[in-house]
């Protein structure tokens, strides 16, 4: 029997009133009524198209657009030179809205079309000619960092976009100390985060040199801000209106800002609303992936399983522009080192430039990616000390009160109850004869306090209504993941309503309070918070409306006020009361949560987020012996999530999470050949189909966390942390020989079964 | 671009549209008819977001000339809940937590209707076969198969 | 442009033969063609009733070439007299695939391993062929690939009509198997069909077809020859794995596998498909 932490009262569907309430957008999206950003139209539009290089490295000698202007229903066409645009970027600026003198990879942006319809655009585009001088281009980051390879851009020597280097403790001493050394070198591709709707917006260009995007994104506040500083607008004059989104997996957090850019410049030259699309391929081609990584790394134990070090030096890929790779690459070389008690770390990190598709962020930014390295080399330690790879993480694990080697302050852990409870459910102890099995263990920060240390928290604002109801205005999104449901729930927790009674206001940048945006798990913790403070604040300026209502004192009642003579006095008198004695306002509560500032220091020492999640995943798997092909059976993922808002959308989240990881461990990653992205569909870049998951077990370990809402946690970004992990050690350990390459494909587990060597 | 008036059965309602024949059905219901419940996702047969059930089969309406209809039953995700009220399959959808963002819902609703129309009662490897080309990023597909589960349990009373 | 539904055969030729107004090109499902580059007018053949049929005639399964996968995977005649064909549109793409494209398509658009035409080469289907002018030709299987993609029925000209396959009798039996990346919307990485026939335990005749190896469903003769006699042990079916993987001549694909890997595959699987067939040959008394 597996134990089950849900507290007494507190229901096993979450929050109180979580079992039959559902976000009442669900019923537009279930009967075809919900309107994604394809299904966007504006009286007048036109349809944009961009013209892309065919070289993955060229100087560009000539473009004329002359012949395109010519042809009859183009309203606009624009080449870099004619911008007049800033180059800009996320964490550095490396590039421009349509490329200026030089192409850098296959797919770069080179001139843009608007027309009538999408016919006449594409026309337009073949009448542009460009003339290229090709150069030589280099695709292997090893490559780029060789002396005398070609530079992508001046500005970055060496092909170095980013590097970084972490010391803590004494690793070297700890090496030299160590009882048993371990390393292995692993590779991973570039994964894309494959959410079904493609990536399009309408951009409105406005008199007075204003801006409306109507766009589904993550985080549309900082895009906002981004786009202003391109086209040279005051922020409060651009708006982003995000109608529903189809999937977003951290693919959305910037979504594809060069889309944006041009279909404002486009509406700007034009005069008119102009609507563009990536289509499929272009999602592949021309969108932001995850950096590729290759990781080296050694670690350093004592006889008795004890860690004492490790080290890595890894190196991502980050295609032709950098975009979000700074922070992936950085998050994916330290989040690990906190997951254990490991007393020294020393890290080299570096991005590198290549002549492929830029790079953003997928969700959980590259942590999954070390985690299929980091949790490989336990195993491999493990089977070298002759130990069992569980025992050696629980004697390991972070627990609460602990501070982790970078600063990282856990308040609430369940890590080892988690790992312990995998275990137990995949049946660690009576494990099968002819199958291989797998564990693997996470954390991930919830809740940023450091991306931007200024502002580090959430705020939001409630609002009684006429009607009785009250509205939530937060400037966090929901693309499916459940963030106003839960703060549907949250809100009515706090004020003692039913969740029915909760509006949810957001996706529109000009009505809700500025946010960071849904990444990082920051969504259910900090804006949770934020609500939950909001909510608080709403409900004592009723309770004092009602006692001035009232001429007595009030308490309150299941959402009501009872006086001290006994009447009960509703939220719609009180609102109604409220109105006419401001002749127009509605009671309205603020709720800012500010968490405190991180002590973090140069060297990146110190706590990161205001809470910290953890899991463990594990699984058994079978292997085809002649062909390689591997089966995944049976699938286990407990997580210590904090408190459970909603338990039916938390589990919606761990199997599509693990659902992910497993696409990730098996059959997804780009494939390139000379730059060329050659699977840019979906027949070839293998998301999994219901066909290929394993029946997926999902357990929640409920921890009390001081700062989240209720003592929630993040859930989003950690469900898909350990998957490719846990899957790589079943594989590992069916094989009986370590693996340390993604996906893996039957030809890649053949090959380590039968040793025989690719010529080709 | 040459027209043809193309006349079909769209959801109970006699049409008759005159339009390139060799468009896809895909645009012909999303941006002639106005049907915007269908969704696309690749228009390339390998999404399965633009299901329709052409004469009660699940088919990839981005694949299907629009001269194809001709002649036949086309049925979307907007004829399941006339009325407004839900179809059996939604109610379910919506109960078993089976739609994330819902791009891939109508689709995976229209499979799963046609599914329940031959088999009344599918196993779950029946299931997955049926939504077998219809891809979710979101879900996991977990609680989509206990959704069409529970959908033809209630069908049945 | 105009897309003509046709309402008998004479008619869909009559369509075909006048070329006045463009060009016209036969049309089924549309699932490989919709893609490609469009003529001016398309002629559906998939309504055709007799071109949908499934029958058994004078000692010979007769199959429609506008036979969806989806009904031929449905149809017990096709299970019971040629078990391959049926589980190759079994397997075949995803079930909206399977819903509209046929067997015809899947044989004259020429994919070097499309399923259902790997199926047919295996089972020694002859294929029935019209012209415009309205002769029909017997053509055997192999005689369909002209190379690449590229097929020897002239979709402009001709229509595929149907499918006559030598029906499993007693001791008879085939089987189809494939393998993916991915447990649907997936092309095969290799595939393979075969059709045997017993003789007190022995086999009597091979028929075994491999893809994709060259630009038509390739028919391995030397190890169908090698195999003649053998019992139906597993060692017999060892050799048939490594005679084939020697035998066969592959490609392989950055995007889907190596020359190596290919090769050992489709060794893997001629050795279980022929053991398959095998089993059902026994059972069919
Ligand atoms: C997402 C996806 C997945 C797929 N997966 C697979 C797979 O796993 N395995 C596989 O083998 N295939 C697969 N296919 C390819 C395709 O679906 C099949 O080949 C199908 O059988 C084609 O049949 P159709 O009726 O749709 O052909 P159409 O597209 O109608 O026609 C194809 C070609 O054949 C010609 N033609 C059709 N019928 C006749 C006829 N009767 N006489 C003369 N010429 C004719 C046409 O002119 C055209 O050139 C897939 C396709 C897609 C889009
Ligand atoms: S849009 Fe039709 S299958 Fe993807
Ligand atoms: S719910 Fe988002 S793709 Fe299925």
């Amino acid at each position: 029997m597996i134990r089950r932490n849900i507290k007494a009262g507190e229901g096993k569907e979450g929050f109180p009133g979580a079992r039959g309430f559902y976000d009442p957008e669900v019923w537009a999206k279930v009967t075809g009524r919900a309107r994604y950003g394809i299904d966007l139209a504006l009286p007048g539009m036109l349809q944009g198209k961009i013209l892309r290089s065919p070289h993955p490295h060229a100087l560009i000698r000539n473009v004329d657009l002359s012949r395109a202007r010519s042809l009859p229903g183009v309203r606009a066409v624009l080449s870099g030179t004619g911008l007049g645009a800033k180059p800009y970027g996320i964490v550095f600026d490396d590039e421009n809205p349509l490329a200026l003198d030089r192409v850098r990879y296959i797919g770069d942006e080179v001139a843009a079309v608007a027309a009538v319809d999408e016919q006449t655009a594409l026309e337009a585009l073949q009448m542009i000619s460009v003339e290229y001088e090709p150069l030589s281009a280099v695709f292997d980051p090893e490559e780029a960092l060789l002396k005398g390879a070609v530079t992508l851009h001046d500005d970055f020597p060496g092909n170095i976009a980013w590097e970084n280097r972490i010391n803590r403790g004494e690793a070297e001493a700890a090496f030299k100390d160590a009882d048993l050394v371990v390393e292995d070198t692993y590779a991973l591709p570039s994964f894309h985060p494959g959410y079904i709707e493609p990536i399009s917006c309408i951009a409105e260009s406005e008199k007075f040199d204003g801006l409306t995007l109507h766009t589904a994104l993550q985080s549309p506040h900082i895009v906002r801000e981004i786009l202003a500083g391109v086209l040279g607008l005051s922020i409060s004059r651009v708006r982003v209106i995000s109608p529903v989104m189809g999937g977003g997996f951290g693919g959305r957090v910037y979504g594809n800002l060069k889309l944006y850019l041009l279909a404002a410049f486009l509406s700007r030259a034009a005069g008119a609303p102009v609507k563009m699309q990536l289509t499929r391929e272009e999602e592949f081609t021309v969108g932001r992936p995850m950096v590729a990584a290759m990781i080296k790394m050694k670690m350093a134990l004592k006889e008795d399983g004890t860690f004492l070090a490790r080290q890595a030096d890894i190196i991502t890929d980050n295609g032709a522009y950098s975009a979000q790779a700074p922070w992936v690459s950085k998050t994916l070389s330290e989040r690990n080192d906190s997951l254990y008690h490991i007393p020294s770390i020393s890290t080299r990190v570096r991005l590198v430039y290549t002549n492929k598709v830029p790079t953003g962020q997928y969700r959980a930014y590259g942590n999954q990616l070390a985690n299929f390295a980091c949790e490989s080399l336990i195993d491999r330690a493990a089977g070298k000390l002759g130990m069992d790879p569980l025992r050696l993480r629980l004697k390991n694990c972070i627990g609460p009160g602990d501070t982790s080697v970078h600063g990282l302050q856990i308040k609430s852990c369940a890590l080892s109850r988690c790992l312990q409870d995998a275990a137990d459910a995949i049946g660690w102890t009576e494990r099968k004869k002819g199958r291989g099995y797998g564990i693997s263990a996470a954390i991930h920060a919830g809740g940023s306090i450091v991306f931007n240390p200024d502002f580090r928290g959430a705020s939001a604002r409630a609002r009684l209504e006429l009607d009785g109801r009250v509205t939530i205005v937060t400037g966090e999104q929901d693309y499916g993941q459940g963030a106003h449901g839960a703060f549907a729930l949250i809100a009515a927790r706090a004020l003692s309503r039913v969740p029915g009674e909760i509006n949810i206001v957001s996706r529109d940048t000009i009505l809700t309070p500025f946010s960071i945006g849904a990444l990082g798990m920051r969504q259910t913790t900090i804006g949770g918070r934020a609500v939950q403070l909001a909510a608080e604040d709403l409900l004592a300026r009723i309770r004092d409306c009602a006692a001035e209502l009232a001429g007595e004192e009030v308490v309150p009642e299941g959402g009501a006020f009872r006086t001290s003579s006994g009447r009960l006095i509703e939220p719609v008198g009180i609102a109604a009361f409220y109105c006419a004695k401001t002749s127009g306002l509605a009671l309205t509560g603020e709720g800012r949560y500010v968490p405190e500032k991180s002590d973090y220091d140069q060297s990146g020492y110190g706590n990161i987020a205001v809470t910290y999640s953890f899991a463990a995943h594990a699984c058994e798997v079978e292997i085809d012996r002649e062909t390689g092909a591997l089966t995944v059976h049976r699938f286990v993922a407990v997580h210590d999530s904090g408190r459970i808002v909603n338990l039916l959308t938390a589990r919606g989240q761990v199997y599509g999470g693990v659902a992910q990881g497993l696409g990730m461990a098996c059959s997804e990653g780009y494939i390139f050949e000379e730059g060329r992205v050659a699977n840019p569909t979906f027949s070839g870049y293998r998301i999994p189909t219901a066909l290929d998951l394993p029946s997926i077990e999902t357990l929640f370990i409920q921890t009390d966390d001081p700062e989240g809402p209720y003592g929630a946690k993040g859930l989003g970004e950690i469900v898909q942390v350990p998957t490719p992990a846990a899957v790589a050690n079943a594989v590992a350990n069916a094989l009986g020989e370590p693996v340390n390459e993604l996906p893996l494909t039957a030809e890649k587990i053949s090959r380590l079964l039968h040793g025989w060597e690719c010529a080709d | 671009m040459d027209k043809q008036v193309v006349s079909f059965n769209l959801n109970g309602e006699a049409v008759r549209v005159r339009c390139d024949p060799f468009s896809s059905l895909l645009s012909l219901l999303r941006d002639r008819l106005g049907l915007l419940g269908t969704k696309a996702g690749c228009g390339r047969g390998e999404c399965g977001a633009c299901t329709v059930l052409l004469d009660g089969l699940a088919v990839n309406a981005c694949l299907v000339p629009a001269g194809k209809a001709e002649g036949l039953n086309v049925e979307t995700i907007e004829n399941l809940s006339r009325g407004g009220s839900l179809h059996p399959i939604q109610e379910a959808f919506v109960e078993k937590g089976a739609v994330q963002c819902g791009f891939c819902t109508p689709g995976m609703v229209m499979s799963a209707h046609a599914l329940l129309k031959s088999d009344p009662a599918p196993g779950r490897e029946e299931i997955r076969k049926a939504i077998s080309g219809n891809l979710c990023r979101c879900s996991g597909y977990v609680q989509i198969e206990e959704a069409i589960a529970a959908a033809a349990d209630k069908l049945k009373d | 442009m105009k897309y003509i539904i046709a309402k008998s055969l004479d008619g869909a030729l009559a369509a075909l033969q006048d070329t006045g107004t463009g060009r016209a090109r036969v049309v089924a499902g549309a699932t490989d063609l919709f893609l490609q580059e469009q003529p001016d007018r398309l002629i559906d053949i998939s309504r055709l009733p007799e071109l949908q049929e499934v029958t058994l005639e004078k000692g010979l399964l007769r199959v429609g070439a506008a036979v969806t996968h989806n009904a031929a995977s449905a149809s017990g005649l096709i299970w019971e007299k040629a078990a391959a064909l049926a589980e190759a549109s079994t397997l075949l793409g995803s079930p909206q695939i399977r819903n509209i494209g046929t067997l015809g398509g899947n044989v004259a658009n020429a994919a070097p391993a499309a399923d259902a035409a790997v199926a047919l080469a295996a089972l020694g289907a002859e294929a029935v062929l019209f012209d415009s002018p309205g002769r029909f030709y017997v053509k055997p299987f192999a005689g369909l690939y002209a190379g690449y993609n590229c097929s020897r029925v002239d979709s402009c000209r001709e229509i595929l009509a149907w499918f006559l396959i030598r029906p499993a009798g007693p001791g008879q039996g085939s089987a189809f198997l494939r393998f993916t990346a991915r447990g649907a919307l997936s092309l095969p990485l290799a595939n393979a069909a075969a059709r045997v026939t017993l003789e007190k335990g022995r086999l009597k005749e091979v028929s075994l077809v491999v893809a994709p190896a060259g630009p038509a469903p390739s028919r391995l003769k030397k190890t169908e020859a090698l195999l003649l006699g053998s019992n139906l042990s597993g060692k017999t079916w060892s050799m048939a794995e490594e005679s084939a993987s020697a035998e066969v001549a592959v490609r392989g694909s950055a995007l889907r596998c190596s020359v190596e890997y290919r090769r050992r595959l489709i060794g893997i699987l001629a050795g279980r498909v022929l053991s398959l067939a095998a089993q059902r040959a026994q059972r069919n008394r």
